[in-house]
């Protein structure tokens, strides 16, 4: 799908779908003790909303006759860059509580500057250690926020 | 409360207490280095660093955001004007004459007018913000429910009509924008709503994820696509001459008024009145022919139209607590953290708190300048930190920030989904400005339209027969209106502007 057109009329197909769910999640809100807004109206509204939206869009793309604009994804490259990041930020976060804040953004900086420029690895190594130990210095002992220290540090 | 010198003079001695200074001092930095910065704007630096201001008192740490908003303002026609990336979308126009004036070789006086006209821009609109804020909070003490029910609802209207042609994925944008704010409990009656059946969700979905997922992510997502090239020249001349400064004083001026009156509708975010403020001088210019080739007005204009909405923003946000744009409603947000709410009764029972920020954004403003003139040629060689270190370094802040709101790891897998959301919104033409707007006032909403409700024992009716509520709806239609008739006007299919603020 590298035009609008047809993303548009699937986009519109699954709001739709979507507003649908709600309506029926929102249905099953317990609503208790009578009040002048029910907590179902809120998220009724809404759904209904989506639905008659995505049902609009898909229709307004179905009907539209007319050039239609390209969307400029990625390329195999691009989007295989994309892809890796975004790979690398969940295992960050998925890391983050095992191996704690600094260890886990120390990983993290070094494995996606080494990823995205692979000749820099001395850079990499560098900044994910600066990145790393000023996470632990400036978080964990100057501010002393709540954040994970792993299995290393909590020993 | 109208306004009151004892006040701002009360506000100057807060603000210019050691702490204070230093926060604002940070702020400007900081501010100035995300506008700089391409890949990351006002709204995620505020978004990003707002959890960690916590540990701050509330008034220096709403100087800080506040000086954050204001500083990127400065910093954004950095990289505009040095290698032709606007870091943001309102700073397009000053690429337009900027980069043709760095191609010259007058960078240095390109960036040097635009500080000036920052400055010039950002002072006027705080004498602006200084007296119309106070004024407008007298008239908002009347409001009740209804009045700020209308008045939120204009105000998501006009943001959704301004997203022209993609009107109907505005709707959308801001209906999925509402639908995250209501999952959770219920703040009445404590009924879970849209939780699916997972407890994590009970807690509701913190807004900050949304935004800084939605702003930050997406952008680093759309920008490891990006190459950026290397500066090329160095700049050493960054003062303007004073033929220069006299050549822009009009166009200063103009901008100021432009954005400042623009910026105080929902809405109007810089984005749209730096293209108004361009187009405008190169309409009043004798010489519009000079327009695209390098005039120093056309880079003068949109930055004095940047910074003058800046501040004007700051005006329905004290008065109403309505915010204007997506950093604003960050802000806004970060005041509600503080157990602030914005609106007429800050005023009264916070004067302390409003004057000495306000207080600030001057003392900000002369920071800005003496930041910005000499250090200019430090900031364009920031702006070309090769991406491969930026995205990385931008992501870890985005984690750190949503980490620390409540220091849950949900928060950031919430992040990392609204990032990839937010890059298909970017890619498809949704503008992101009324998800961010909903997520944050949602709540607002159905709370005023309850206690509406209660009022007038559950008729709608009562929204049109108070006068000021009946103004706002009426307002509200009429943008409903415009929105679609531009729609049936306008045969291309759906596709918003590249938006940020």
């Amino acid at each position: 799908m590298k035009t609008l057109k047809p993303v548009d009329i699937v986009a519109g197909c699954f709001l739709a779908l979507l507003g649908l769910f709600l309506l029926y999640a929102s249905s099953m809100i317990r609503v208790g003790v009578e009040r002048a807004l029910s907590p179902r109206a809120f998220p009724s509204a809404i759904g209904f909303l989506i639905l008659v939206c995505g049902i609009g869009l898909a229709v307004k793309a179905w009907r539209f006759r007319g050039e239609d604009p390209v969307i400029h994804w990625p390329d195999h490259g691009g989007l295989k860059i994309i892809l890796v990041s975004l790979i690398l930020l969940a295992s960050y976060i998925a890391l983050m509580k095992p191996l704690g804040l600094p260890l886990s953004t120390f990983l993290y900086v070094t494995c996606s500057i080494w990823y995205l420029k692979p000749e820099k690895w001395v850079t990499a190594i560098v900044t994910g250690l600066v990145v790393g130990i000023v996470s632990y210095v400036v978080f964990i002992e100057l501010l002393q926020l709540s954040f994970p220290m792993g299995f290393l540090f909590e020993g | 409360m109208s306004f009151s010198f004892d006040y701002l003079i009360q506000g100057f001695a807060i603000a210019l207490t050691w702490q204070n200074l230093f926060w604002a001092l940070m702020g400007c930095l900081i501010g100035t280095l995300v506008g700089v910065l391409p890949g990351i704007g006002p709204a995620s630096g505020i978004a990003i660093l707002l959890p960690m201001t916590t540990v701050l008192p509330p008034t220096s740490a709403i100087i800080m955001m506040a000086a954050i908003y204001y500083g990127a303002m400065y910093g954004g026609s950095t990289t505009a004007i040095v290698v032709n990336i606007p870091g943001e979308a309102s700073s397009v126009p000053t690429a337009i004459d900027g980069y043709e004036m760095a191609k010259q070789g007058k960078a240095g006086p390109a960036l040097g007018i635009c500080a000036i006209s920052s400055f010039v821009a950002g002072t006027l609109g705080l004498v602006g913000l200084t007296f119309f804020a106070p004024l407008l909070a007298d008239v908002a003490v009347v409001f009740g429910p209804p009045e700020y029910f209308a008045l939120m609802f204009m105000a998501l209207t006009l943001i959704i009509s301004l997203s022209g042609r993609a009107l109907l994925k505005g709707v959308i944008s801001m209906a999925i924008g509402l639908m995250t704010a209501l999952i959770g409990q219920d703040p009445l009656t404590g009924a879970a709503r849209l939780t699916f059946g997972f407890p994590k969700l009970l807690a509701g979905i913190d807004f900050i994820s949304v935004i800084v997922g939605l702003f930050a992510i997406s952008e680093v997502m759309i920008n490891v696509e990006l190459k950026i090239t290397a500066i090329s020249q160095k700049i050493t001349n960054w003062m303007p001459s004073w033929a220069d400064i006299k050549q822009c004083t009009g166009a200063m001026l103009r901008s100021t008024a432009v954005g400042f009156f623009l910026g105080l509708l929902p809405g109007v975010t810089p984005s749209v009145t730096t293209f108004v403020a361009y187009d405008l001088e190169k309409r009043v210019s004798k010489h519009p022919e000079r327009f695209g080739k390098g005039a120093i007005e056309g880079v003068a204009a949109p930055e004095g139209a940047n910074n003058a909405t800046s501040s004007a923003g700051f005006v329905p946000l004290f008065s109403f607590g309505i915010p204007t744009a997506p950093s604003m409603a960050v802000l806004l947000g970060g005041l509600m953290m503080y157990g602030l709410q914005p609106g007429p009764m800050l005023f009264r029972e916070n004067p302390e708190f409003v004057w000495a920020v306000i207080a600030s954004m001057y003392i900000g403003n002369v920071m800005l300048i003496i930041l910005n003139l000499p250090l200019v040629g430090m900031w364009a060689r920031i702006c070309v930190i090769p991406f491969y270190i930026l995205g990385p370094l931008i992501v870890f802040c985005a984690v750190l920030g949503t980490y620390s709101i409540r220091f849950l790891a949900f928060d950031v897998w919430v992040m990392l989904l609204f990032g990839v959301i937010g890059y298909f919104m970017r890619k498809l033409g949704y503008p992101v400005a009324p998800m961010v707007l909903a997520t944050v006032i949602a709540q607002m909403i159905e709370t005023s339209l309850g206690q509406t409700l209660l009022i007038s024992q559950g008729s709608l009716l009562i929204l049109f027969t108070r006068p000021i509520s009946a103004v706002f709806m009426g307002l509200a239609f009429l943008s409903i209106a415009r929105g679609i008739w531009l729609q049936v006007r306008l045969k291309p299919p759906e596709v918003a502007l590249e938006e940020d603020d």
